[in-house]
């Protein structure tokens, strides 16, 4: 590629989706594959954050992978996470992280958040309406500008809503929203939002077969993300068995029973 | 009828160098050396938010003296070209010779092609890693790119503050004594700048993939103090 100048009126702005779009370093694929896909990922919001929870399974018609990371962090304290094409959502990510910095050092200012939930929109439309390939990402994050935690889901065509409690994506969702439809309240502390995410997760692991539960045979356990006032902290491994072995440990004693108490 | 004159090359360069020395001359001018664990870059910048020093990427910075709208569209495709660079093949295919030498081919394009020569001297620097060692890379309005070992000057009176420097500088130094080597040959002996009136710049390892830094008025004025 040799040096990317552009004349005044052609010129891309700080959007680097528009510039690779400009250098044909993207396009819409058009075509069928067999693809890898089904999730899980939750988000939810408590006083002074959002946690997020995803399983680790990529599913084709066998199971692809154990150890999928599907959420990723964007920037310092914003998270995006996918669910659809594995192969289309990992392009995604990486396109998402690399436009907020490229913004950030056109302009020598950061996006709000609400921008960078605005900006992926069109990448999502781009993506579902040329492709079946589709890709539902989930955005959350610490919003320093309005010192709030926010969360911001899409619908397949890029419409870009926000949520004030919680938003899942994946084949997983009806089970994972069933149990957190449940189990929110609007004044959850970080802990109860992070038991509340594992459950959900749990619950979905448990009934849809695209979604990978605790696996404790080989150490791999979801992926439990915070984002607070001191940015995107992934959960380390023991604390994240903790909280699984907790639900199992439950769910023993009631014979597999989730109902009556949420357990 | 119309009257054809006849300029000769020689003469054709003389002009364009002239002109374009003259509007580089104007303006203030840039010191960037390398110090024990990083790259440092300093410049005189009345103007607070029209950098002249700028990250193009993880390990890469860019600064520019001159036209500032020249600059800075240099500036910006430099950004792009390593992003997209980054994007197709991988973070640590990005590298410093290969901007600079595109930055090169296009000043040097402009200055022979161009309806005008481009006012401007550019530095690529890059921190050094594993793969690729630290390196300078001063481009000037010709489009010759010097490689310059230790340090270098960008902007009108280069010759002068390079003096100044070559006279201080002896082992690689500590970030604050290199620090004040730089402002005290970009100031010379009578003059003092102020803090607010610095733009400083650092490449510096500290344990996350971006090594640039802007180093705040605070940050400098303590710096100095020491």
């Amino acid at each position: 590629m040799g040096l990317p100048l552009f004349s005044a009126s052609e010129d891309p702005g700080p959007s680097f989706a528009r510039f690779a779009e400009r250098a044909g370093l993207i396009d819409g694929a058009i075509g069928s594959a067999s693809s890898t896909h089904a999730t899980t990922v939750v988000a939810v919001r408590y006083v002074g954050g959002v946690v997020m929870v995803a399983d680790r399974q990529a599913t084709s018609n066998v199971i692809a992978s154990r150890d999928v990371r599907k959420i990723e962090a964007a920037d310092h304290n914003t998270a995006i996470a996918i669910s659809g094409s594995a192969a289309r959502g990992m392009e995604f990510i990486r396109l998402a992280q690399l436009s907020f910095e490229h913004y950030e050092k056109m302009t020598d200012s950061a996006l709000s958040l609400k921008g960078k939930a605005n900006y992926l929109s069109p990448l999502i439309q781009r993506n579902n309406l040329g492709t079946p390939l589709t890709v539902i990402p989930l955005l959350a994050g610490w919003d320093p500008s309005h010192q709030d935690g926010r969360i911001f889901e899409y619908d397949g065509a890029g419409g870009c809503y926000e949520r004030r409690d919680f938003a899942t994506i994946g084949s997983g969702t009806p089970f994972a929203e069933s149990a957190l439809r449940l189990g929110f309240r609007t004044d959850l502390d970080r802990d109860a939002a992070l038991d509340l995410g594992a459950l959900a997760v749990y619950e979905a692991g448990d009934n849809d077969p695209s979604t990978g539960g605790p696996d404790f045979v080989r150490n791999i356990f979801p992926m439990m993300v915070t984002l607070d006032p001191l940015g995107f902290t992934e959960l380390g491994d023991d604390d994240v068995r903790r909280r699984f072995e907790a639900i199992n440990e439950r769910r023993t004693l009631s014979q597999g029973v989730a109902g009556g108490t949420l357990r | 009828m119309s009257n054809f004159f006849y300029v000769s090359p020689e003469q054709l360069i003389k002009d364009r160098a002239e002109f374009a020395q003259k509007g580089i001359a104007r303006g203030r001018s840039i010191v960037a050396a390398i110090y024990d664990v990083g790259v440092l870059m300093v410049a005189e910048n009345t103007s607070a938010s029209l950098n002249k020093i700028s990250e193009i990427y993880d390990r890469i910075a860019f600064a520019g003296v001159g036209r500032y709208n020249e600059f800075d569209r240099l500036r910006e495709a430099g950004i792009r070209w390593a992003d997209g660079t980054g994007f197709t093949y991988s973070r640590e295919d990005v590298d410093a010779r290969a901007l600079a030498n595109y930055y090169a081919q296009h000043v040097g394009d402009m200055f022979t092609e161009g309806q005008k020569p481009l006012e401007v001297e550019i530095l690529v620097a890059q921190l050094g890693s594993a793969l690729r060692p630290t390196k300078l890379y001063r481009i000037a309005y010709e489009g010759t790119i010097s490689d310059e070992a230790r340090f270098a000057v960008l902007g009108g009176d280069a010759e002068t503050i390079k003096g100044r420097f070559v006279a201080t500088q002896a082992d690689l130094e500590p970030l604050a004594v290199t620090l004040h080597h730089a402002v005290s040959a970009l100031s010379g002996p009578e003059r003092q700048i102020d803090v607010a009136d610095l733009e400083v710049c650092v490449l510096e390892d500290r344990g996350t993939r971006r090594a640039f830094s802007r180093l705040s008025d605070q940050h400098v004025a303590e710096l100095l103090e020491t």
